[in-house]
């Protein structure tokens, strides 16, 4: 008989000289947590999706080389995750109703019509990103939060060149569908 | 460079993408300058809308640690309740298909785990056998619709049907459930079930296909398992006899498919019959394949495939009668089981302390019928209640 002499715990594509599953969450779970709350707005749900994300790496591990940037991949999943979370309104609607509130009660130092037009905006601006195609918004959520021209173009299977072109692209499909949304009057 | 640049490298430009030569373009070229303050007003314009995405947050970030440890808890829930429910929704406790359901809660887990050791010999429930797993190693096999569908073709490419199943009937009382299934059919006494079936079984033989078990095992990650060469070839047949099943209190009906695939198996569906129990009793499926086969020793490559070491899985398989065990599988970290008495042997009290839907199961074998009493809710009681009231 042929058996193996050890057993790993799981079918892991982590080797000894890649970090471990809890050496990665441990490493990116900041800055995965805050991409979310940033995308999604409510703290107690961008910790849902974080968990989510990293549960989608334990689960199916990328295949680990030398090309492999491993945030990178984590926030792509973390802003398909969070997309998709902006696109169910009805939780969101109830979370952006309290925070506006919250804002108003908070913010001394801003006229309420201030305040509340920061806040419209935001909501605005995730309505009109749930409201376009997959990769367009995937675009703008990535380089808004910072991630440079080749890491978003590894992530999304594109190339560097390409990018500035898509990103164009992208930003008048968002003015375009945020003007609808505002009834005309954002700019 | 003579030609002006494209819209896209001008929006490339002001993020700094662009290589020297298009920079001294611009700072040449009038017509592109231009249209590059255009395409900054409308990236500014966006940058504002979406400057939320880069802000840094009042929320503080949930401290790492605490997180995963929240996520190593959560995690095993999660990934284990696909395959618990399997065990417990599908086959074993599926209205209407007692014997498919004692059948596959034999042969639904793949031959590559503890339970292929089953198939080699003649195989006779004797008694019940809990295994704890740990099943988050193998999710590809639970939840990978490709590999769950090899899983019925997981040892031979023919299977021949030598009594097929038909559909379950609803009969009255145990006397004529007793008639039809041709055993002595035991209910309980004071108790009016709201419907009884009998499922007639099946019988089916195939051959073992070494090399397509050995692929499952390669395709859910453990190359290191090889199945010994003895099995490939191996004829089997198996007998599964008619079964009983009834149910108590509200339960959808024992011969709608449909329904029972849901029961319990989702929260919003089990808070709809909270108070069903079902109760499902079937003589013991025969197993019947070439003597000369090391079942101890398949059964040991089975239990390495669950996650035990090599050492644990050697010790362990030295413990059980592979060929008159039935061997249950339950997520390790996600339920509890205990041996309890009941029916004047010993069982095996099985509860998985879901928060939305919790569920027990109590099973039992006696003078070579297998009993299962599974019901929603923690009140795990009222099983042994039942039991205790067979005649």
């Amino acid at each position: 008989m042929t058996a193996s002499k050890t057993s790993p715990a799981r079918t892991s594509e982590y080797t000894e000289d890649q970090p471990s599953f809890e050496e990665a969450f441990l490493k990116h779970w900041a800055s995965i947590y805050r991409l979310l709350v940033r995308l999604v707005g409510d703290p107690a749900e961008a910790e849902d999706l974080a968990l989510e994300t990293f549960f989608r790496l334990y689960q199916r591990p990328p295949q680990m080389g030398d090309s492999l940037n491993l945030g990178g991949w984590l926030w792509r999943v973390a802003t398909n995750l969070g997309l998709h979370s902006i696109r169910s309104d009805r939780r969101r609607g109830q979370y952006e109703l309290s925070a506006g509130k919250d804002a108003l009660d908070e913010a001394f130092n801003l006229r309420p019509d201030e305040i509340a037009s920061a806040a419209e905006e935001k909501r605005l601006a995730r309505r009109a990103l749930a409201q376009m195609q997959d990769r367009p918004a995937r675009l703008l959520i990535l380089r808004y939060s910072g991630m440079a021209y080749k890491d978003i173009a590894a992530e999304l299977g594109l190339s560097a060149s390409s990018i500035g072109p898509l990103l164009l692209r992208a930003e008048r499909e968002f003015e375009r569908r945020y003007r609808i949304l505002s009834g005309g009057n954002g700019e | 460079m003579n030609d002006h640049l494209k819209d896209g490298q001008l929006r490339a430009a002001l993020d700094g993408e662009i290589n020297p030569e298009e920079q001294g373009h611009i700072r040449g070229c009038k017509s592109c300058q231009t249209r590059l303050e255009a395409i900054r007003a409308q990236a500014d314009r966006s940058s504002r809308k979406l400057a939320f995405l880069s802000a840094e947050s009042e929320q503080p970030v949930p401290n790492a640690a605490q997180a995963l440890a929240r996520f190593q808890k959560e995690k095993t829930t999660q990934k284990e309740y696909p395959m618990f429910q399997r065990l417990f929704s599908h086959r074993v406790m599926r209205f209407g298909t007692a014997a498919v359901a004692i059948l596959v809660l034999v042969l639904a887990v793949p031959a590559t785990r503890a339970m292929a050791a089953q198939l080699l010999g003649l195989f006779r429930v004797q008694q019940v056998t809990v295994i704890p797993v740990d099943f988050s190693g193998m999710q590809t096999l639970a939840g990978d619709n490709t590999l769950g569908k090899q899983i019925g073709q997981m040892l031979s490419s023919a299977v021949t049907v030598t009594r097929k199943a038909s559909p379950p009937e609803t009969v009255a009382d145990a006397a004529q459930a007793s008639s039809q299934a041709a055993f002595n059919v035991r209910l309980p006494q004071n108790l009016t079930p709201s419907q009884i079936v009998v499922d007639q079984g099946l019988a089916f033989s195939f051959k073992v296909d070494r090399a397509r078990a050995q692929a499952l095992i390669d395709e859910a990650g453990r190359k290191d398992l090889v199945l010994p060469d003895s099995i490939d070839g191996a004829e089997v047949s198996v007998n599964v006899p008619a079964g009983v099943s009834a149910s108590y209190g509200t339960c959808p009906a024992l011969t709608n498919a449909e329904s029972s695939a849901s029961i319990g198996m989702n929260g919003s569906t089990g808070r709809r019959y909270p108070d069903c129990v079902i109760m499902a009793e079937i003589p013991s499926p025969t197993v019947t394949a070439p003597v000369g086969v090391d079942v101890s020793q398949l059964a040991q490559i089975g239990l390495e495939f669950t996650g035990m070491s090599a050492d644990q899985a050697a010790a362990f398989a030295k413990t059980v009668n592979w060929t008159s065990s039935l061997v249950i599988p339950i997520p390790r970290n996600a339920a509890t089981y205990e041996n309890v008495p009941v029916d004047g042997v010993t069982g095996t009290l099985i509860q998985r302390p879901v928060d939305d839907a919790p569920q027990y199961a109590l099973i039992w074998v006696k003078n070579g019928i297998i009993y299962a009493i599974a019901g929603l809710g923690s009140d795990s009681q009222k099983a042994l209640n039942m039991a205790a009231s067979l005649p």
